[in-house]
């Protein structure tokens, strides 16, 4: 690569007490370019980052800004330079307007009073870059994720921010958001923003990136053009080849259903009947707000719902009972593991035991022996990567937190297992694990209940798609007949039925 | 003891040691500081005076240390010591109902104020903080309605608590006997289990099962209790129950707790920790009277104090997990 | 949404409930002598406790309607309260002040509704009162530090007792006591610390001085209370091998002094303050002249007299 680099990272090392996390990593960043960096969770990006960042800093190597040699003991001083990163936990105050937040910590003043008039004309300013049309009064905790995401790149912009760092930006968007996201990626690209892009969704890489930069185990692999295919990709980054993204064995179905849910009606949901028979797994897909989420959470004993029933095993199950549904057999993987899923600081024996603490219990004494047995067992056999079962479960990387909450359900004997986005987050590696996991599941006649925003998942995983839209079942299909635009003119089919219904 | 408990390595890691037992390092430091500027601290009676000097404080923040692990807070603490030993005292003084029950009288009552504080936080909704705020000044009205302003005398029961067993002060034994049953019930229980996966996170605990309402009651009829037990330790010292008894008490224990290694966010806590919070409070201001240190810098130094042990313990946790 | 009626209709209700009751507590006769009110710092400790039952008895005696509000030692809440009595049809008041400094602002709302003041047991700072009324502390300090000293034989070490840091009390009682040791040179005050008024506390003090001056004869307290934690401590050698000196004659402090563990309280007769304070305020709510400064008698109770003191 040439000179012309905006941003260097040149063999910077990076270790945490005996553990090296980065070792040698050489990264450039070039105007009107978007450098993605991939590698499997615990690879080292995010330390990467978070060293020019000014959050960390390189034990040794050097960091080049303009070929000249910069140093970025904090956060300030990274911003000084003109580097801005957009995290994945957005740094707004969501009760502040658009304007307030893109000018916060700069509040311009007229004889020490807030100009309120020039604080709209700067954030007017940041978003028409971005070709925004947003009313800047709106406080930001009304906007969707996306849009506070384009809000809080308007705010860098603002900033004068030369240098762009995207961490994982799309991991929560729709698809239609994704592509107003790349749009905006586009236009900074010939406005000759340098950008830094991270993702787990190797067919954005070709959509969004310049070139590829390979973590793998904090070591520097390659740089690789955009366009290289994907199993290339994969296969630098795992280290290994994968044969299979998507390993479905589709077990035979009994007759009878082993979950089924009648007429549940709550909020947004309208007179929900599904059934899922031993050995099944079916797929719950849509748009984001079709009520998916709802739909899990209200089964799994989470949520109160006004009518209808469940049935585990044609046993109903009181509403709103987490404790009744564990009984009864039913595992609950939620949507974000770590604040629903996880207790972080706690071990991750406890994590996966929180499910049989209770029912092991004699005379209120925990059973710590037989827990611990559990736990282990559990993560050998779903090859939990740790150092240790006590060691706290937030040093461990996305996807063995993950198959943490599944291996609690495991323990727990789970014959249902309701998930919602099981591979959120999740690396490539991990998410094979994953799936393999659930196809376990339904070997041993369980059956699974899976919610998911990814189409390629929905596609590759599930024996049935169920597709939701606007609270309720819009449709079903068989996977084997289903693409994605059949899945995708489902979940939109009810939006254009409701707006026509209205009109009347 | 510990919830979380670290990796066994070859050897003695110090910097692990001392990571994990920043608070007792810190007390084992004051300690030598206090021996150097006066010799008469580290004497048989000074310590053993120490020792009950750090029982009420250690007692109530036992409690504690349930309510802040399950991510509460409770400051109603001082105002049902106070009630506790009043209602045990008059119970036997101005009622004359029977002595032996009127230990078991102070229980119930701290037992009943803390459930009153748990169910308006989980079944009222009220943050833990508000609750208690108001349990602490309903609560210690009630005190002073049922003295109407004065001392009542303790009864026998209640005395001696605060008295001796010849070799061995009551506070003392109390203290460890309690201690050790805080500790089991905290560490090998349920209850202490649940308390800590509803303060590291109130919605997984929640969706794995857990009742969370019922955990959040459970931990503050353990503060409630505690904090009578203490009370009526406190009294039986004095041989009286004072209506203004351990007002502002509730503020050591927290002090004690967060010292003790505990976090104020939940799920974090040992009772180790908290005695050894306790005694740092308690040995500062033995050495500071030892020492004739004034009013006025002693206030300082207790604030300091404070300071410097959280702020080593937020630093070494950062250092911990990067 | 039916439900948050009928919710917040119940609370109400039971807010009503409540306060209704405890306005029972007031009586609800007009009176003859007027409407007056004693704002009283707090309740929280006997001596109030007493100045206020002497200040009822004999508003009852006078006909006076007398409203007690009580500031549980909040500045900001007697400032309120006092607020709410210029308002309230009040024809005058007592106010025993939370703080000296900041009972000024507090009185403010008084004074402009131009309403006689009478100030007792603490001062008001700079405002115009009709009278102030209380004892002398500094007095009282140097009879305390006297009765200690006559018990000592005039001679040996001795621990002193301090109040709440910054106190007027403390300060005042403190300069009492500096005073009276004056006389005897053979006295030494080893050591000076705070219990802040608490009985609890002075046991823990006490208990730790000791240690560091295990040959202390005596302790001058600053009020009963920490005399009484400071006896605890010493336990058997109170009154014995260590003398105690106690100041306010509260009820504990007089049992104490009969049971020979105390060698002096000073009586500061708190009935007599409420008492004369009510005096006072209806003679100048009559207009009547009345005496800048009340001297309320502060008497040191020992062995000798403790029995009238009782029987009272």
């Amino acid at each position: 690569m040439s000179n012309d680099a905006l941003l260097v990272l040149d063999r910077v090392c990076k270790s945490f007490g005996p553990v090296q996390v980065i070792d040698e990593v050489t990264v450039e960043v070039h105007a009107g370019k978007v450098s993605v960096l991939l590698g499997e969770n615990g690879a080292g990006k995010s330390t990467l980052i978070k060293m020019i960042a000014g959050v960390h800093s390189a034990d040794s190597g050097r960091i080049l800004m303009d070929g000249k040699e910069v140093q970025i003991p904090d956060t300030k001083a990274s911003e000084a330079l003109g580097i801005a990163t957009i995290h994945q936990e957005l740094n707004l105050v969501p009760s502040m307007t658009i304007a307030e937040n893109i000018t916060l910590g700069r509040v311009p003043r007229r004889f020490g009073i807030i100009n309120r008039r020039e604080m709209r004309r700067i954030a007017r300013e940041a978003l028409d870059q971005l070709g925004l049309n947003l009313d800047v009064n709106t406080p930001v905790g009304d906007l969707g994720l996306a849009q506070q995401q384009l809000v809080e790149i308007a705010k860098a912009l603002s900033l004068d921010a030369r240098v762009l760092i995207l961490d994982e930006p799309t991991a929560a968007l729709t698809n239609a958001e994704i592509a107003g996201l790349f749009e905006v990626v586009s236009q900074l690209k010939t406005k000759g923003v340098g950008m830094v892009f991270i993702s787990h969704h190797l067919d954005e890489i070709a959509a969004i990136g310049d070139f590829v930069n390979v973590l793998r185990d904090g070591k520097f692999i390659a740089t690789v053009p955009a366009d290289t295919p994907e199993n290339e990709l994969v296969r630098l980054m795992v280290g290994r080849d994968i044969d299979a993204q998507f390993p479905r064995q589709a077990a035979t179905p009994s007759e009878q259903n082993l979950l089924s849910v009648e007429n549940l009606s709550v909020g947004p949901l309208q007179n929900i009947s599904l059934s899922v028979r031993p050995g099944e797994v079916v797929a719950l897909a849509g748009l984001m707000g079709a009520g998916r989420t709802e739909l899990i959470r209200a089964i799994a004993g989470a949520d109160k719902y006004t009518s209808g029933t469940v049935k585990v095993a044609g046993k109903k199950l009181p509403r709103n009972d987490v404790a009744a549904a564990t009984r009864a057999g039913l595992g609950h993987v939620p949507e974000d593991r770590k604040t629903q899923g996880l207790v972080l600081d706690a071990s991750v024996a406890e994590n996966i035991g929180y499910a049989t603490m209770a029912s092991t219990a004699k005379a209120g004494l925990v059973d710590r022996k037989g827990q611990r047995t559990r736990a282990e067992k559990v993560a050998a056999r779903l090859r939990i990567r740790m150092g240790n079962i006590d060691q706290p479960i937030r040093s461990l990387s996305g996807g063995n937190q993950q198959k943490a909450v599944f291996g609690r359900w495991f323990s727990a004997g789970a014959k249902v297992l309701l998930l919602d986005e099981p591979t959120r987050g999740v690396d490539v590696g991990a998410k094979v694990e994953i799936y393999e996991l659930i196809n376990e599941i339904t070997a041993s006649g369980g059956c699974v209940l899976m919610a998911s925003s990814e189409l390629p998942e929905v596609l590759g995983m599930s024996d049935r798609v169920l597709v939701m839209s606007q609270g309720r079942i819009a449709g079903e299909l068989a996977t084997n007949e289903a693409t994605q635009d059949s899945i995708m003119a489902l979940a939109v089919s009810n939006v254009h039925r409701e707006d026509e219904m209205g009109k009347k | 003891m510990s919830s979380v408990a670290t990796t066994p390595k070859k050897g003695f890691d110090f910097k692990a040691f001392l990571a994990n037992n920043g608070a007792l390092v810190g007390l084992v430091v004051l300690c030598l500081a206090m021996f150097i500027a006066t010799p008469r601290f580290l004497t048989g009676p000074n310590l053993m005076n120490i020792g009950i000097q750090v029982s009420t404080i250690a007692v109530m923040a036992f409690g504690m240390t349930f309510v802040i692990v399950a991510a509460g807070i409770d400051l109603s603490v001082g105002s049902i010591a106070a009630i506790s030993a009043m209602t045990s005292s008059y119970w036997v003084t101005t009622a004359g109902l029977p002595d032996g029950l009127s230990i078991v009288v102070g229980l119930a009552i701290g037992g009943l104020c803390g459930w009153v504080t748990g169910a308006m936080s989980a079944y009222g909704k009220l943050p833990t903080f508000i609750a208690s705020l108001a349990m602490l000044t309903i609560v210690r009205g009630l005190t002073l309605v049922i003295s109407d302003g004065r001392p009542i005398a303790t009864g026998d029961s209640v005395s001696w608590l605060g008295g001796d067993l010849g070799f061995m002060p009551v506070p003392i034994l109390i203290l460890i006997v309690s201690g050790l049953i805080a500790a089991f019930v905290l560490n090998r229980t349920i209850i202490g289990k649940n308390a800590f996966a509803v303060g590291g996170n109130t919605e997984a605990a929640r969706l794995s099962g857990i009742p969370v309402k019922r955990v959040l009651v459970t931990v503050f009829v353990i503060s409630g209790i505690f904090a009578a037990l203490s009370g009526m330790i406190l009294a039986g010292r004095l041989d009286s129950a004072q209506p203004t008894l351990a007002s502002g008490y509730e503020l050591d224990a927290i002090a004690a707790v967060v010292i003790g290694g505990a976090s104020l966010s939940g799920g974090v806590g040992r009772i180790s920790g908290t005695l050894i919070g306790a005694l740092v409070l308690a040995v500062i201001r033995n050495g500071l009277n030892l020492l004739s240190v004034s009013a006025f810098w002693q206030q300082v130094v207790i604030g300091l104090v404070i300071a410097i042990a959280v702020g080593f313990d937020v630093l070494r946790r950062k250092n911990v997990r990067h | 949404m039916k439900n948050i009626v009928r919710k917040s209709t119940a609370l109400t209700l039971g807010l009503a409930l409540v306060l209704g009751a405890s306005a029972c507590g007031r009586g609800e006769a007009a009176a003859e002598g007027g409407k007056a009110t004693l704002a009283v710092s707090t309740l929280n400790n006997p001596f109030f406790v007493d100045l206020r039952d002497g200040a009822q008895a004999e508003a009852t005696e006078l006909g006076i309607d007398l409203s007690v509000v009580d500031a549980q030692n909040d500045s900001a809440s007697q400032a309120n309260q006092l607020a709410t009595a210029a308002t309230d049809g009040t024809e005058g008041i007592i106010i025993n002040a939370v703080d000296t400094e900041t009972a000024e602002a507090g009185l403010a709302p008084i004074v402009s509704a131009d309403l006689p003041i009478v100030a007792v047991d603490r001062s008001v700072g700079a405002t115009k009162v009709a009278s102030f009324v209380a004892s002398d502390n500094v007095a009282g300090g140097e009879q305390a530090a006297k009765a200690l000293a006559e018990s000592l034989g005039g001679k040996g070490k001795i621990i002193i007792l301090e109040g709440v840091p910054g106190a007027s009390a403390t300060n005042e009682r403190g300069e009492g006591f500096t005073k009276g040791l004056k006389e005897f040179g053979d006295i030494t005050a080893v050591s000076s610390q705070t219990a802040n008024f608490d009985r609890a506390e002075a046991l823990d003090v006490v208990t730790n001085l000791m240690q560091s001056n295990p040959d202390a004869t005596g302790v001058l307290a600053m009020n009963d209370e920490m005399a009484l934690g400071a006896i605890q401590a010493l336990g058997a050698k109170a009154g014995k091998d260590v003398k105690v000196v106690g100041f306010d004659g509260t009820e504990d402090g007089f049992k104490a002094v009969e049971a020979g563990t105390l060698v002096a309280t000073i009586a500061q007769n708190p009935a007599e303050l409420g008492k004369q304070s009510v005096q006072i305020l209806a003679k100048a709510m009559k207009d009547e002249a009345v005496e800048e400064v009340v001297q309320v008698a502060v008497d040191t109770v020992n062995t000798d007299n403790v029995a009238d003191y009782v029987t009272k």
